[in-house]
């Protein structure tokens, strides 16, 4: 076994522990900056799809995975976050405004509509933020003028000062570097009081309260926070599907996003990376072995949601600590519902009684 | 001068009156125990003070302010710390983390610097540590700093959580059964710890306690009760003595 000598508190703080971890993490970073040099554009661009679900995947784990509270609605901010960005580019403003104001306007949706998770969790706030994203895709389809319905509507090409982003190499780049600062964004939040209350809020709201923490303000901060970290991911998911329109923003959407966190493992940045390249490649896993499969397996209408499907299931049932992760909040309520609040009840009368005796 | 005082406190759960109109005071720098057999109202008591749970009737004051009606986050920064006698821990965290959570309401960062770890951020965390690492010092968790709570046995989560609440740096501190699952080398630990929470960090103390032994030896005065009811507010020792206690726990 590996024992780390710490010599400083600043050791506990810092994002890398030891030199080791640098060596390993600059090598994986150097790997990933080449990789363009090797690709074809086609894999470039399915990577860049990899990066904007890993970003989704940032902010939803920090709802999901730290703070504890369930979300089947992120499709809809991945939607508000395209759309807001589409407009705005189309209203003439230049790339970094208009992400700026997608990212903002996402947060501030998502921050009201964490304020009633005050009073829910697990299957309720579920179904309510199933039925916000349900709300959000009627808008975008019935608001004609601003967002063309079923038609959709066309992204204007991605440009920062001049330099276009449009070609395969320079879009994975963008990605990349949005990526990177989310991830250290996301760590810096996890390393601060604000990220420690959420996390305070996932293992115990009782005790979070008597610490002082706020509950009302910290779910919603973690739901703006989330929606924000999303909304950034709409921007680019925007340019990357160049059109669009009301069905990339589905339910399926939003339980494949989840599906990410899950698989990943909840409480873990690191899975949400491994959630992302899970998501982001079975398609193209599937789309091979559909050509080497024998035609009457490959050919199976609905084989890849059945894949996406058995996967779920069979993560949910033989290892729900996910790709890399260890076992949360909230998985317990969907696994426990609606036994629940009857089963926490219990074990404290045991615990109880076994007083009793001594 | 009184630190806190509770005036005809009254909750009742469907048709359990849990608590009936128990009025105590407590002064400044005192431990004051609250003893009483399983369900005498002991942890509803607490669970009032928190604001948990809303009174139904009875006026809660603290500091000459009347905090009957103000929100469970606000206790704390009021400097209201408590433990659940049953450990309510951040159970997926290390015991650093959780005591670190316990500096909460010293946070003067907002979350924009958070998230860009700006150095007043990096200073405050070092603050933050460096407070745990004195209470981590009083009660002796040196050697458990780095791991996660769930692998901890009940005595240290206790520990723990006494831990977290000093943290707070309160000025009242609620103990809810403290030497529960303890044996009896930790009780003895604990009772000089109690004393040192109250005489040099200068913390006025309610504690519900079980074991008479430790209420006897570190408590100014205690309140006894049964079924939500007044007993009796004494010194210890007049307490052990009275009658109405003894037939309390005795059973009639
Ligand atoms: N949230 C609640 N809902 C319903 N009944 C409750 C609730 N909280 C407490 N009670 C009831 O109120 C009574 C007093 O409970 P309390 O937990 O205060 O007892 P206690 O004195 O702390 O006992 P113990 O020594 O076992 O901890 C009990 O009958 C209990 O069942
Ligand atoms: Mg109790």
């Amino acid at each position: 076994m590996y024992f780390i000598k710490k010599t400083s508190y600043q050791q506990d703080i810092d994002h890398f522990k030891h030199n080791g971890q640098r060596f390993w993490y600059g090598l994986l970073l150097l790997t990933i900056l080449l990789t363009p040099t090797t690709l074809s554009d086609f894999y470039l661009g399915e990577l860049s799809f990899v990066f904007i679900y890993a970003i989704v995947g940032i902010g939803l784990m920090l709802l999901v995975g730290y703070t504890g509270l369930v979300s089947l609605g992120h499709a809809a901010f991945l939607a508000i976050g395209a759309y807001t960005h589409a407009v705005m580019l189309a209203a003439g403003l230049p790339f970094l405004a208009s992400i700026l104001i997608a990212t903002s306007f996402t947060a501030l949706v998502g921050g009201i509509v964490g304020i009633p998770a005050l009073r829910m969790t697990g299957i309720y706030l579920a179904v309510a933020t199933l039925a916000f994203a349900i709300i959000v895709e009627q808008i975008i389809t019935h608001w004609e003028s601003v967002t063309g319905g079923f038609r959709g509507m066309a992204v204007a090409d991605a440009e920062i000062f001049g330099v276009s982003f449009v070609d395969a190499t320079s879009y994975y780049y963008l990605c990349l570097v949005i990526l990177i600062a989310c991830i250290l964004l996301a760590l810096n939040l996890l390393r601060s009081p604000s990220g420690r209350a959420m996390i305070a809020i996932r293992d115990s709201e009782i005790s979070a309260q008597s610490m002082g923490i706020n509950l009302l303000r910290t779910k919603s901060i973690a739901f703006a926070i989330s929606a924000g970290f999303t909304g950034v991911a709409g921007a680019l998911f925007s340019h990357r599907i160049g059109y669009l329109a009301p069905d990339s923003f589905t339910l399926l959407t939003s339980i494949q996003l989840l599906l990410m966190v899950v698989v990943g493992g909840l409480g873990s940045l690191q899975g949400v990376i491994y959630g992302a390249i899970f998501i982001g490649m079975l398609p193209q896993a599937i789309a091979v072995m559909k050509d080497t499969l024998p035609a009457v397996i490959g050919q199976l209408p609905g084989l890849e949601p059945g894949i996406f499907g058995l996967v779920l299931v069979l993560f949910l049932i033989y290892e729900p600590l996910g790709i890399h992760g260890r076992w949360q909040k909230i998985r317990r309520y969907f696994e426990e519902f609606p036994l629940y609040r009857k089963a926490t009840y219990k074990r404290q009368r045991s615990y109880l009684r076994t007083e009793r005796v001594r | 001068m009184s630190v806190f005082q509770a005036k005809d406190l009254s909750v009742s759960f469907g048709g359990i009156h849990a608590v009936r109109e128990v009025s105590f005071t407590v002064e400044s720098g005192e431990v004051f125990s609250i003893i009483g057999p399983n369900g005498a109202g002991k942890t509803t008591i607490f669970n009032l003070i928190s604001r948990l749970y809303d009174v139904d009737s009875g006026t809660l004051i603290y500091n000459d302010e009347d905090i009957t009606r103000v929100s469970p986050h606000h206790i704390a920064e009021l400097g209201i710390a408590r433990t659940f006698q049953n450990t309510e821990l951040f159970e997926q965290e290390t015991l650093l983390k959780n005591l670190l959570i316990g500096r909460h309401i010293h946070s003067r960062t907002n979350i924009v610097s958070e998230f860009l770890f700006l150095p007043s951020v990096r200073k405050q965390e070092l603050a933050f540590r460096q407070a745990v690492e004195d209470v981590i010092d009083l009660l002796d968790l040196q050697s458990y700093r780095d791991q996660h709570i769930s692998n901890l046995p009940f005595g240290i989560r206790k520990m723990a959580e006494i831990a977290r609440a000093l943290c707070l740096q309160p000025k009242l501190l609620l103990l809810d059964e403290p030497s529960s699952g303890l044996n009896p080398e930790e009780t003895e630990d604990l009772s000089f710890w109690i004393e040192d929470i109250n005489e040099e960090l200068g913390v006025t103390i309610i504690m519900v306690e079980h074991d008479m032994n430790l209420v006897s030896r570190s408590s100014n005065r205690v309140l006894a009760m049964a079924d939500g009811k007044t007993l009796a507010i004494d010194k210890p020792a007049v307490i052990q003595n009275h009658a109405d206690v003894r037939r309390a726990y005795l059973g009639d």
